[in-house]
C-alpha cells in the first residue's frame, strides 16, 4: 500500500461537550491510550484514512479555559502551542454554545488552524433552539460544521473540511478579537519588545503578549529571565494602572470581560433562544437525584447497585473463564513429558495467571458502571452530594472522583488527584486512595467471600469490606488533615453537566482501555511474579525429602495388592512429600519466617507466602495460593481453587474475613507505590504511609479475626 | 449582597468579584461576570455546596467561595409569570402570599 498523506488533527472543547463520543465515531477502531510527556493525563489517539489522507486525530482533555491553573489546561496549550498540529477542531456542545465559545475565542487567540464542530445539533434543534450557522461562521471567521456524534451527522462533512483546509483549498480567515484600546496598547507594546528577543523565535508573540497582561505564570516563567522582561515589565505596570485609573479593575479582568462582551454580541446577533425555557429532562432528575432528602440514599443505593452488578453478572462468566483454563491445564498436560517443564507451565503458568485472568469480567463490569456515571452526568453530582462530608474529612468534593476511581486501580487513581491544586488536598487523597479496594483486591474477595459463604452473604461481605475502607481512608485523611498537613482546601467551582445518555461506544472503549492495562499487568508482571514464586516454591529441592518419597512409594507398590487402596496411598504419600518440600523451599522459609507476626491474624506461613508475593501485585495473592495449592493437589478434576480452600482445615470463615481485611488495607502493590513517590516527590512520605499502613491492616485484621471467632 | 446570602428560588445579577487567584480565574472563565444573570436552583442534602443555573449551565460552588461573588438580588423564580400562577406555585412552595 502507498504511504498516504499524514494530516495531525487536534480536538479541543470543555469538558462534557462530547468530544470523546466525537474521536470515537470519527475514529472507530482505530484507536491507542498513550500519555503527554511529562504528565499523567491520558492521550487518545486514532486515525481515520479519508480521500487518500491518513488523518491522525489527537484528543486533548476537556477544559473550559486556557489559563495556566490546571494540568489539562497546560497540556492543552503546550500542545497547541510546541507540537503544532496541522489542524485544531474545536469541539462546541451546541445547548451551550455560550459558554463554549469562551474556548474558541482563546482558542482563535491562539492563531491556530480552526474548524469548529458545533457538536449535539441535533439536540440544539430538538430544543427548538436556532443558530444562524452562517452568521457565526462570519462573526468568527472560521469554518463550523454542525455534527451529532450521536446521531452520526456531519462526520464526513468534517473529514472533508479538515482535508479542505490541509490542501489549501479553504482558507482560514483568523478573525483577531480586538480588545478595549488599552488593553490593545499594552498588547502591542509588549508584542513588539517580544519580537526583540530571539529566544522566542516561531512564537505566537500576540498570544504571549494578552497571556502577560493576564498574569499567566507559565509565560511568565518562560519570559522573565530574558533581558527584554524589564521593557514589559514596566508595560505591564503601566497597563495596570491605566486600567484601574479608568475602569477600577485589572487588565485581566477586562480582557475576560471583552472576550464574554464579544460572545454575548455574538450569540445577540446569531442565536434566537426557544420562547420559554421548558423544564428539561434533566431538571427532573436532579429534583429527584439532588433532593434533599433522598439526594443521599440515592448516591448510596447507586454505588452498591454497581457493586452488586459487577458482582452478580460478573460470577457465571467468571466460572466460564474458570472451566476454560481448567481445560487447557487437562488438555496440556499430557502434552508435556518432562515433569519440570509440566510442573511450570501447568502448576505456574496456567495456574497462575489463569487464577488472574478469570477475574477480567469483573473488572470490565466494573468500569463499564464507573463510566456510564461519568459519562451520563451523575459523578458530578455524587462530588455535588458528598462534598460537604469529604469537607468535613479535610478533603475536596473532587477527591471523591480519584477515590471512586481508587476502586478500580490506585494507579490512575493517584494520577487523578493532579485535578487538586492544593498541595495538602492532593497529598491526603493520595495518601487514602490505597484504602479505596482497587479492581486487583477483587479477585481475592471474590475467592475468599464465594468459598465461604453463600451468594447473598458474599455480596453483602464484600460491601461491607468496601465501607470498612472507605471510613478507614477518610479517617486517615482527617487524622493527617489534623497533624502533619496543611489545613488550606482548594476552591469547589464545578459544573453540574446535564444528563446525557451516553454513547456506548464511549462507555465501552473506557473500559477496554481498563481491561488492557490489566492484561498488560497479566501479560507481564504478574507472569514474571508467577514463575518467580514457582521457583521459589520449587528450590532447593530436599534430597531427603525425595529419598523418603521414594522408598514409601517403593513400600507400597510391594505390599498394598488392592489397586484402588495403592492409589489411594500413593496419593496421600505424595501430598506429603510436596507440602513438605514446599515447607523447604525458599517460599515456606519466607513464611515461617513472618508466621510468628501473623499467627495471631489466624493465617499460616501459607498465607504468610501469598501477601509478600502480594506486593508485586495483589491479584498475586491469589495466583500464588493456586500455585501453592494446587501443588499437593493431584486430583485433575477440582483444580478449583475455591473447593480447596473450602475443604483446608487451616481454612475458616474467620481467617478468610481477617485475610480480605488485611488485603484491603496493608501495603499497595509495587506499580502504586512506584506511582506514588513519582506525584509526591520524594519517599518519605511513602515510607510513612507504608508503615502506617502495615500497622492499621494488622490492628484490623486482629480485631476482625477475634470478633468472627467469638460471632460465627 | 454576596451571594452566599442568597435563598433558594432567588434570582440575582453578578455585581463583582472579591477574591483572587484560582477561585477569581475559575469564576471568570465559568462566566461569573459582572451582569451575569443567575438564578439559585438548590442546596446540597447536607447543607453545602449551593447550585446556581446561568446561561444553560449548571454550576455548583461552596458556600466559602459563594461568599466572594457580590450580587443584587432581582426577585425570585416565577415572578415574571402572571399573578395567577404565581400565586399558585407560591402555595406549592408553602410560601407566604
Amino acid at each position: 500500500m502507498t504511504q498516504l498523506t499524514e494530516i495531525t488533527v487536534a480536538l479541543a472543547g470543555n469538558p462534557n461537550c462530547g468530544k470523546s463520543s466525537l474521536f470515537n465515531a470519527l475514529t472507530g477502531s482505530h484507536q491507542k491510550v498513550g500519555n503527554f510527556s511529562g504528565v499523567t493525563i491520558e492521550k487518545y489517539e486514532g486515525y481515520v484514512d479519508f480521500k487518500g489522507y491518513r488523518i491522525r486525530f489527537v484528543d486533548l482533555p476537556g477544559t473550559y479555559s486556557l489559563t495556566a491553573y490546571s494540568p489539562e489546561e497546560l497540556v492543552t496549550r503546550h500542545y497547541l502551542a510546541m507540537e503544532h498540529p496541522d489542524i485544531v477542531v474545536n469541539v462546541i456542545e451546541g445547548p451551550n454554545l455560550e459558554r463554549n465559545l469562551l474556548l474558541t475565542t482563546q482558542l482563535m487567540e491562539m492563531e491556530v488552524e480552526l474548524l469548529v464542530a458545533l457538536n449535539m445539533y441535533d439536540e440544539v434543534e430538538a430544543q427548538g433552539m436556532e443558530i444562524d450557522v452562517k452568521q457565526l461562521q462570519q462573526l468568527l471567521g472560521c469554518h463550523i460544521i454542525p455534527t451529532s456524534a450521536k446521531a452520526r451527522q456531519g462526520l464526513d462533512r468534517l473529514l472533508d473540511h479538515i482535508v479542505r483546509v490541509y490542501s489549501g483549498e479553504i482558507q482560514i480567515r483568523k478573525n483577531k478579537l480586538a480588545f478595549r484600546p488599552e488593553i490593545e496598547d499594552a498588547v502591542e507594546a509588549v508584542q513588539a519588545e517580544l519580537r526583540h528577543e530571539p529566544a522566542l523565535d516561531g512564537r505566537k508573540y500576540r498570544w504571549m503578549a494578552l497571556k502577560l497582561l493576564e498574569n499567566d505564570r507559565e509565560i511568565y516563567r518562560e519570559v522573565h529571565q530574558s533581558p527584554v522582561w524589564l521593557k514589559i515589565e514596566r508595560i505591564l505596570q503601566q497597563a495596570m494602572e491605566t486600567t484601574g485609573k479608568l475602569y477600577q479593575a485589572d487588565p485581566e479582568i477586562l480582557i475576560t470581560e471583552d472576550r464574554h462582551a464579544l460572545i454575548r454580541g455574538t450569540m445577540e446577533e446569531c442565536v434566537r433562544m426557544p420562547e420559554a425555557r421548558k423544564r428539561s429532562l434533566t431538571d427532573y432528575i436532579d429534583a429527584v437525584v439532588l433532593n434533599r432528602i433522598i439526594g443521599l440514599p440515592v448516591f448510596f443505593g447507586v454505588v452498591w447497585l454497581i457493586f452488586h452488578m459487577t458482582f452478580t453478572l460478573g460470577t457465571p462468566l467468571m466460572d466460564a473463564l474458570d472451566q476454560l483454563f481448567t481445560s487447557i491445564a487437562l488438555w496440556v498436560s499430557p502434552l508435556l513429558t518432562n515433569e519440570m517443564l509440566r510442573s511450570v507451565i501447568v502448576d505456574g503458568v496456567i495456574a497462575g495467571v489463569g487464577g488472574v485472568l478469570v477475574f477480567l469480567p469483573n473488572i470490565i463490569l466494573l468500569f463499564i458502571g464507573l463510566s456510564f456515571l461519568e459519562a451520563s452526568g451523575y459523578m458530578a453530582r455524587a462530588a455535588f452530594v458528598v462534598d460537604k462530608v469529604m469537607h468535613r474529612f479535610g478533603l475536596h468534593g473532587k477527591s471523591f472522583i480519584p477515590m471512586i476511581t481508587g476502586f478500580g486501580c490506585s494507579i490512575p487513581a493517584i494520577m487523578a488527584t493532579r485535578t487538586l491544586k492544593s498541595p495538602s488536598d492532593r497529598l491526603a487523597t493520595i495518601m487514602i486512595i490505597p484504602f479505596m479496594s482497587c479492581g486487583a483486591k477483587l479477585p481475592v474477595y471474590v475467592l475468599l467471600a464465594g468459598a465461604f459463604f453463600p451468594p447473598a452473604v458474599a455480596a453483602n461481605v464484600m460491601f461491607g469490606i468496601y465501607m470498612l475502607g472507605v471510613l478507614l481512608g477518610l479517617l486517615t485523611a482527617l487524622l493527617l488533615k489534623s497533624t502533619i498537613l496543611e489545613k488550606e482546601s482548594e476552591p469547589f467551582v464545578m459544573e453540574l453537566p446535564p444528563y446525557r445518555w451516553p454513547t456506548l461506544s464511549s462507555v465501552l472503549f473506557q473500559s477496554r482501555v481498563k481491561a488492557m492495562m490489566y492484561l498488560r499487568k497479566a501479560g507481564t508482571v504478574i507472569l514474571l511474579a508467577v514463575l518467580l514464586i514457582w521457583t521459589a516454591s520449587n528450590f532447593p529441592k530436599s534430597a531427603a525429602i525425595e529419598r523418603d518419597l521414594a522408598l514409601e512409594t517403593a513400600r507400597i507398590e510391594a505390599t498394598v495388592l488392592d489397586e484402588e487402596a495403592k492409589a489411594l496411598e500413593l496419593t496421600a504419600v505424595e501430598n506429603r512429600a510436596s507440602a513438605a518440600q514446599l515447607e523447604y523451599s525458599m517460599a515456606g522459609r519466607t513464611g515461617k519466617l513472618i508466621e510468628p507476626v501473623i499467627r495471631p491474624l489466624g493465617f499460616d506461613w501459607r498465607i504468610g507466602i501469598a501477601l509478600v508475593t502480594g506486593l508485586a501485585a495483589k491479584e498475586v495473592v491469589v495466583s500464588t495460593m493456586g500455585t501453592i495449592y494446587s501443588l499437593g493437589d493431584v486430583d485433575e478434576e477440582d483444580t478449583e481453587l475455591k473447593n480447596i480452600l473450602k475443604h483446608d482445615p487451616a481454612f475458616d470463615q474467620a481467617t478468610a474475613l481477617s485475610l480480605m481485611v488485611f488485603v484491603l488495607l496493608y501495603i499497595p502493590c509495587v506499580a502504586a507505590i512506584g506511582v506514588m513517590k513519582k506525584e509526591v516527590g520524594s519517599w518519605r512520605p511513602v515510607l510513612l504511609y507504608s508503615s502506617y499502613a502495615l500497622t492499621v491492616a494488622w490492628v484490623f485484621s486482629f480485631i476482625t479475626y477475634n470478633v468472627a471467632r467469638l460471632i460465627l | 449582597m454576596r451571594l452566599s446570602e442568597l435563598q433558594v428560588g432567588d434570582k440575582a445579577e453578578v455585581t463583582g468579584l472579591e477574591v483572587e487567584g484560582s477561585v477569581r480565574r475559575r469564576l471568570l472563565d465559568m462566566g461569573l461576570i459582572s451582569g451575569t444573570r443567575f438564578k439559585v436552583l438548590r442546596v446540597a442534602p447536607l447543607g453545602d455546596p449551593v447550585e446556581i443555573f446561568f446561561k444553560g449551565m449548571y454550576l455548583s460552588l461552596r458556600k466559602s467561595e459563594a461568599e466572594g461573588v457580590l450580587v443584587s438580588k432581582q426577585g425570585r423564580i416565577g415572578d415574571s409569570l402572571p399573578m395567577g400562577r404565581q400565586l399558585y406555585r407560591r402555595r406549592k412552595q408553602g410560601g407566604v402570599l
